[in-house]
């Protein structure tokens, strides 16, 4: 039963990297935040699912083929929540759990044609940032080990040649590594500067395990190209011109809703490593 | 001659003047020294107080030339006009120095018979001074080069430049008499590019020598811009060494830290064995320099966070509203009740709590921090500091039975403080033994008790 799921895998090396930062690096994480996450995150998915599947039942009440196991969809809740346990911080344990309540229920009610369309995790950071006094993201704390990057790497290469969407993160990263080389070359700076500013674990951590939730992203494979291209200028102009810290967030935040236009553009059957599964989404 | 200093790890300290640190009995052990940034040959000092975009930089100046050879030169996000640049008073950047320094703190157990003993302990630090000097000035157009702004602030010349290119730039500066190091015309280049402009200060000697300082004082400009960075490349073009540097940020929100590089905090609330109350810079510098070593040299330390309103021991007082405002603290206006309401009960009317000191030292060369600092303030209002204590033991006679437990107890209280203070310095555990012995002597433990307990009876 166990690892049978691919988000399994998902779960085991977010809370590897959980324990990594806990153990390894003296970070600002604060486990009792990490617990408000997890049971928040479940909680939310808990009571929405009910009150959908009730919805559901009073809707078409002869149809009863949705048995509660398949709509609990625990397993994404709890990526979520490792997700903000990863990425962002809070002073407060109400300013997580308000986080990570909102991560999930925008998946509940944040969604066009069955699919939603902001990343779970993505949406409670940006949420926390704007309306919380308390909320912030540490994207120097992963360092730029190369250990680091490589398990990332690794971990994340795993799960997305499962997944079957390396092409997004291929994209987004091939962009914007691109994009750094040429501003880096016009400003004359050495390239250990460059590497410095593509060897941040952040950086990796967002393009392996958030930029490419199938639930999220574009079903065509040439939407997510542009998609994550897209994203990757908007963070590469965030971050340059307009000094912002969380610039990939907000990058992704800003084309999540894209996702809708171009799934219609570019219509193709969606969840195609699914089929088999029949289960939900990956994401971070 | 170096006629030529770039900064930001601009200059640094000079400053000297008594200080008495002064005796505070607080809850946390009392306060006894501390480690400040006097401990460094070569430690810069910036403070940046930073809300929103606005920022008001102040630096200080440790270079250690003749006056008349003087001159840095700070790329900074926008022209700086004379009414945004001012000379601000050395001694709020020492007082900052003195609030935040990691501190050693000691506790004097109590008679184990007779519970409620107390004593207190006084030390003061004294600290000691370099000097500094400068030049004077010339101009020359063209070359791509635009004099945005010039003028004199205090004793300093300052002319604000924008290049077009590096070359420019660089034959600009060798006309008017500065002497370029090699390689910072390529180093120039990314800063003209990101349309970044140059802040030239040299010193004007009449001026100087007419005001009757003996000492560069800080700089202090303000500016709005988004960028929250400062520029050390420019500063390692010379360097043959690792430099450090001091950054505390004042910041309304809470913690700061830096983006592109780990902050980490460095290592405290440990208990160490009471000589190095002797010798506590030298302690502080290894555990530093140990620590260091220890994250790769490629992390910046958070040495402390605090509220600014108040401190716990307080290694000196907090800064007075009105030495915020020296340093560069903007936003106390309107927003501060303290001026007001002083209760006679109360010693000392504190600052309100809108001010949040983060201390960062940086040390950094070439290989390790290609890239300059670029920082944010968080909402992290947790406080942290660089704390050390050392626990004296009850040195009377005990006759109770708790008495000779606690005798027992502390022999292996001492080796506990002894391992601790092996892995935070790297000195040798066996030196650290004999010291131990010299300072504990007093205590006359007889061998068999020594024995007894390390049988654990």
């Amino acid at each position: 039963m166990l690892l049978k799921d691919i988000r399994d895998y998902q779960i085991l090396f977010l809370g590897l990297f959980l324990i990594l930062g806990i153990g390894t690096r003296d970070w600002t994480l604060r486990p009792e935040l990490i617990a408000v996450a997890i049971a928040t995150c479940l909680t939310t998915q808990c009571i929405l699912s009910l009150v959908q599947v009730r919805k559901q039942e009073v809707e078409d009440a002869p149809n009863l083929l949705s048995p509660i196991p398949s709509t609990l969809n625990l397993r994404s809740a709890l990526i979520t929540a490792l997700g903000l346990s990863l990425l962002l911080r809070a002073d407060h344990w109400t300013t997580m759990a308000f986080a990570a309540a909102s991560a999930i229920a925008s998946k509940f009610f944040l969604r066009v044609n069955q699919k939603h369309f902001f990343n779970p995790a993505n949406f409670g950071i940006i949420v926390a940032l704007v309306f919380t006094s308390d909320a912030w993201v540490s994207p120097g704390q992963w360092g730029e080990d190369w250990w680091y990057g490589l398990l990332f790497a690794g971990a994340g290469g795993m799960i997305l040649q499962r997944v079957g969407r390396w092409d997004t993160t291929a994209a987004f990263l091939g962009a914007y590594s691109l994009l750094e080389a040429m501003r880096n070359l016009w400003l004359g700076w050495t390239w250990d500067v460059y590497l410095h500013r593509l060897m941040s674990g952040s950086l990796l951590l967002f393009a392996l395990f958030m930029v490419t939730d199938p639930r999220s992203i574009p079903n065509a494979r040439m939407g997510r190209v542009i998609w994550a291209v897209g994203i990757a200028i908007v963070t590469f102009l965030l971050r340059n011109y307009f000094f912002i810290p969380t610039a990939v967030f907000w990058a992704l935040f800003m084309f999540a809703p894209l996702s809708i236009l171009f799934d219609v553009i570019c219509a193709a059957p969606r969840f195609d490593w699914l089929e088999a599964v029949r289960s939900k989404g990956v994401g971070v | 001659m170096r006629h030529f200093r770039f900064i930001i790890p601009l200059l640094s300290v000079f400053l000297s003047v008594l200080c008495f640190a002064p005796t505070a009995l607080a809850f946390c052990g009392f306060y006894v020294a501390k480690a400040d940034t006097k401990l460094y040959n070569k430690a810069s000092q910036v403070v940046i107080a930073r809300d929103g975009d606005r920022t008001v930089l102040t630096m200080a100046n440790d270079y250690q030339g003749e006056v008349k050879d003087f001159a840095m030169v700070v790329p900074v996000p926008t022209v700086i006009q004379k009414e945004q640049v001012r000379v601000a008073d050395p001694k709020v950047i020492e007082r900052l120095d003195a609030f935040s320094a990691p501190r050693l703190v000691e506790y004097f157990d109590e008679n184990p018979c007779v519970p409620y003993a107390r004593r207190g302990d006084v030390f003061l630090a004294v600290p000691s001074a370099p000097v500094n000097e400068a030049q004077s000035a010339r101009r020359d157009r063209s070359l791509g080069v635009t004099v945005e702004a010039r003028f004199n602030v205090g004793e300093y010349d300052i002319v604000v430049l924008s290049a077009k290119e590096s070359g420019g730039l660089e034959t600009w500066l060798n006309r008017n008499g500065y002497k370029i190091p090699r390689g910072a015309r390529q180093l120039l280049k990314p800063y003209i590019r990101s349309s970044m402009k140059f802040f030239v200060a040299k010193i004007n000697l009449d001026k100087f020598e007419k005001s009757g300082y003996e000492f560069l004082r800080p700089l202090q400009i303000s500016y709005q811009s988004p960028k929250f960075m400062l520029p050390i490349r420019l500063g390692m073009i010379n360097a043959t060494t690792e430099q450090d540097l001091i950054v505390y940020v004042l910041s309304p929100k809470g913690q700061a830290e830096i983006t592109n590089y780990r902050t980490v905090k460095v290592p405290s609330n440990v208990n160490i064995p009471i000589f190095v109350k002797q010798e506590f810079g030298d302690f502080y510098k290894s555990t530093f320099e140990t620590a260091y070593t220890k994250e790769g040299k490629r992390v910046a330390f958070l040495e402390y966070a605090w509220d600014m309103s108040n401190c716990d021991p307080c290694a000196a007082e907090p800064l007075t509203p009105d030495e915020l405002k020296q340093a560069g603290v903007f936003w106390l206006d309107g927003n501060s009740p303290s001026d007001t309401s002083i209760s006679p009960g109360f010693r000392r009317p504190f600052p309100t709590s809108n001010v949040f000191i983060s201390r960062l030292h940086v040390r950094y060369t070439r290989d390790k921090f290609p890239e300059d600092l670029m920082f944010q303030d968080t909402s992290n209002r947790e406080s942290f500091q660089g704390r050390y204590i050392l626990q004296h033991p009850f040195t009377g006679e005990v006759k109770c039975q708790a008495g000779k437990e606690y005798r027992r107890s502390l022999p292996k209280r001492f080796e506990q403080e002894a391992q601790t203070l092996a892995k935070l310095t790297n000195w040798n555990i066996q030196d650290i033994r004999r010291k131990m012995q010299l300072s504990v002597g007093n205590l006359t433990i007889s061998w068999w008790e020594t024995f007894f307990s390390w049988l654990g009876m």
